[in-house]
């Protein structure tokens, strides 16, 4: 077999790594990777040809004599006229399609669980700090497991006549509304959701809804209604309990309550 | 020692076969677990008792199924069975496309799924006392789908009264539509056979064959019984022969006759039919009359299927979220009028509607599944075609009782006054604005030729603008279909007024009401925030620059060569 001459191998280098970039690691093993990513790793890959074949002399001259074989050599001829063909019409093409391709709209940032604000409210009431408060009923998980019971049913109706319809039957954000609604109900179901946040956190945000969130949360796109002007006080706190109940997960505490 | 293994591994594979094919059949007896999985996930619809009473049924329409009178939408068993336990397990599984009974697939595990088709047919005494297993609908002569049988099913629609309910062309708007209702007593909606999206129990070919055969149970949807089916006993020449006879204004004696005939033999037809149904005693050539007959009918229905399926599209047309955006074309002369070819030439952006359920009063239950828009623009205006299904044409007539405000079918666009600078800029609420105020165009259905432009800062502060500018509208119902086309300048002299410019990219919703729905003021269906662009006219740049890039590739190439070529022959 004919040995592979040093720019053959180059090539080979370049555009398998590229390959294996866009759509091994990207594509079988993980999710696409960003073009400015891969053109990072193609750059360094780039640079690394070029030490290796500027160390010595001898395998520059090695690298480049197959250009100049195909620039001058008349045995490739074919090579030469294929190319001289080839190259200018993937620019062309290049050129054309990054000037014709259409204006996208600028996406627009959006933090899905900004900072609440320092205090608790429902309504124009004071509930207390965001740290301190918990849920008045979560004691009776220890205390009263009858009423606690009580007070998750009560979550549970709770949840069934106001909530499913966006973030569905099974809690986990795919109610039969929810595809059409951008940003897309919370999932409850997600383990990186209810386990972060305290439960004054999820009071706030059902209390409050969209329109009750800072400017980063991009209040004017969500759907979450502001349910202080429907539910009650308990009501609320029933539902907190019944989401945590059902999906098993615990939200977060600050140590025991006073 | 490999064969030994070979035969593991099939013994393994037998094994797996079997177990599934088990599993294809029939559901566990009843236990513990399905309870337990039932009143976890179903109950809060179909309630603990399964009567369909659950705390969110009240809100829900189509309400949840009762199951304690064994009546299944949904089925692959003849007229009057019940569902076979594949078919419950296919329901929970996939779901009810169209109203608020989601796929089970990825939320319960397919043990837990069969553990609950076992528990809910505990409900009903008529699954333990039926000693047969429940009959299922042959396929086997299925005719496949070709232009001239979905002509012959387009036929049969209009025969069949199909019309009645679906419409004329399937829409859901049939003269009887809005007066529907199921074996409850709720209100049904018939189906809008052009939105195959939304079909319960699936939108193939087979699928629609077998709501012909088995019919809907508890709706109002006819199973093509012996003793129900139009002309039941004749062949299909006969009845078209029938049909023709029954359409003359006057019929000849020898015709008299003739007709006659065809109703002796119908009734003959019907007669063993119910005399089959009721499991009464029939002769052998009584049976081959009535298989006969039902062959015909088997043949229609696939016929009819195929039509019904020719009036969807393929898949529902995606939504246009995110890079997804609604452009308005340029054209150098006129705007197209409503009815011009040019609103075909492109594909429409498809914005899926949701009820209203943020402020009361709320719309949980919606009719319109989404609107179609298109836009066209010149140097000096645009406008705009939308195009929506509603089943009912309501403009007003009736009042709402809470309100005391008139029912009607409306649609309202709805634009910031200011377009957001930038990427963090805020935008006005979704729903009509608040803080920061919103641009309308409220169309209503009883004055069709005419836009309101509305100022408004929350869903319950509108105001007519004071300054109405030049807008022109032309709004048209038929067939269970609205399409309204809009027309404004880009720029007016009213501040109120949003100004639009080529490029500038323009966030857009849209808001829709069916009056028979009890749609009015907040209730009502919407969309969130989408974005719309004049889409500027291309670069001519692009006819110049990847010319010259080619061209001075070229040159450089040729250099190159004529530059190694001195450098060889140098050092020759």
């Amino acid at each position: 077999m004919k040995k592979l001459s040093l720019f053959t191998i180059c090539l080979i280098i370049l555009v398998g790594s590229w390959v294996f970039l866009r759509f091994v690691i990207g594509g079988i093993i993980s999710v696409p990777i960003p073009g400015s990513v891969i053109a990072m790793y193609m750059g360094l890959i780039v640079i690394a040809i070029l030490v290796h074949i500027s160390v010595e002399d001898s395998l520059f001259r090695e690298f480049r004599r197959p250009i100049l074989e195909t620039l001058v050599d008349d045995k490739r001829r074919l090579h030469r006229r294929v190319l001289v063909v080839l190259i200018p019409l993937l620019l062309l093409g290049y050129t054309y399609s990054i000037i014709a391709q259409r204006a996208n709209p600028p996406g627009s940032p959006r933090d899905a669980h900004p900072s609440p604000p320092l205090e608790l409210t429902y309504k124009d009431e004071v509930i207390g700090t965001m740290q301190d408060v918990v849920n008045p009923f979560r004691h009776y998980e220890k205390d009263d497991p009858e009423a606690f019971k009580a007070h998750v049913e009560n979550g549970r109706r709770v949840y069934h006549q106001n909530c499913f319809y966006c973030h569905g039957d099974h809690l986990d954000g795919q109610g039969h509304f929810a595809p059409y609604l951008q940003p897309l109900p919370a999932n409850f179901q997600d383990p990186g959701i209810i386990p972060n946040f305290q439960e004054s956190f999820f009071f706030w945000r059902i209390a409050k809804g969209g329109p009750g969130l800072p400017a980063a949360g991009t209040p004017w796109d969500s759907a979450m209604p502001i349910w202080e002007d429907h539910l009650t006080k308990d009501e609320i706190w029933d539902v907190i309990l019944f989401l945590s109940d059902y999906t098993g997960y615990q939200p977060r505490t600050f140590g025991e309550a006073h | 020692m490999r064969i030994r293994t070979t035969a593991l591994l099939l013994t393994f594979l037998g094994i797996l076969v079997v177990f599934n094919f088990a599993h294809t059949q029939n559901a566990p007896e009843a236990s513990e677990k399905g309870k337990e999985v039932y009143e976890d996930s179903c109950a809060h619809c179909h309630g603990v008792e399964g009567r369909g009473d659950g705390s969110a049924a009240e809100n829900l329409l189509p309400k949840p199924r009762d199951f304690t009178r064994g009546l299944y939408k949904i089925r692959s068993t003849e007229a009057g069975q019940l569902p076979t336990d594949q078919d419950l397990f296919d329901i929970i599984t996939d779901g009810m496309p169209g109203s608020s009974m989601p796929p089970w697939d990825t939320a319960l595990s397919a043990n837990d799924r069969w553990e609950v088709v076992a528990y809910i047919k505990t409900f009903y005494d008529g699954f333990k006392e039926s000693e047969n297993p429940p009959k299922q609908i042959t396929l086997a002569g299925k005719i496949p789908y070709a232009e001239q049988s979905v002509e012959t099913g387009k036929d049969l629609y209009v025969e069949l009264g199909c019309v009645e309910c679906h419409g004329n062309v399937g829409r859901g708007d049939g003269t009887s539509a809005p007066t529907l209702e199921d074996s409850w007593g709720f209100q049904t909606w018939p189906a809008n056979l052009t939105q195959g999206w939304n079909y319960r129990g699936g939108a193939d070919t087979e699928d629609i064959f077998k709501r012909f055969i088995g019919g809907i149970a508890g709706s109002p949807m006819p199973a093509f019984e012996g003793d129900s089916f139009l002309n039941f006993g004749l062949t299909t020449e006969e009845s078209k022969r029938l049909i023709e006879l029954e359409n003359k204004d006057e019929m000849t004696e020898a015709e008299e006759e003739e007709s006659g005939k065809f109703y002796e033999k119908m009734d003959a037809a019907v007669d063993i039919a119910l005399t089959i149904k009721e499991g009464g005693e029939v002769s052998a050539a009584d049976i081959q009359t009535y298989n006969d007959a039902m062959k015909v009918v088997y043949e229609k229905s696939w016929h009819l299927a195929n039509y019904v399926k020719s009036l969807m599209p393929a898949k529902r047309p995606e939504p246009a979220i995110g890079n997804n955006v609604l452009r308005s074309q340029y054209v150098q002369d006129a705007l197209p009028p409503i009815d011009d070819a040019a609103w075909e030439t492109f594909e429409a952006k498809y914005f899926p509607l949701v009820g209203q359920v943020v402020i009361e009063p709320r719309q949980f239950n919606p009719t319109i599944d989404g609107v179609h828009v298109r836009s066209f623009y010149n140097d000096t205006e645009v406008a705009f075609l939308f195009i929506w299904d509603d089943r009912t044409q309501t403009t007003g007539d009736e009042t709402d009782e809470t309100t005391g405000k008139p029912l009607e079918d409306a649609l309202a666009v709805q634009f910031p006054v200011k377009v957001p600078q930038g990427p963090t800029a805020p935008k006005p609420y979704f729903l009509w604005g608040g803080r920061l105020p919103v641009y309308l165009w409220h169309w209503k259905a009883s004055a069709p030729e005419q836009v309101t432009e509305f100022t408004a800062k929350g869903i319950n502060n509108a105001e007519v603008q004071e300054a109405q500018g030049e807008l022109k509208a032309q709004g048209i119902y038929t067939d269970g279909q609205y399409k309204l086309w809009v027309k404004r300048a880009l720029k007016t002299d009213d501040k109120k007024d949003l100004q639009l410019e080529p490029g500038v990219f323009v966030p857009i919703a849209f808001s829709a009401w069916d009056g028979a729905n009890g749609d009015v003021d907040t209730k009502r269906v919407i969309t969130s925030w989408y974005t719309f662009v004049l889409e500027p006219v291309p670069s001519s740049k692009r006819f110049i620059y990847p010319p010259l890039i080619a061209l001075l590739s070229v040159g450089f190439l040729f250099g190159l060569r004529a530059f190694v070529q001195r450098k060889n022959s140098e050092n020759a």
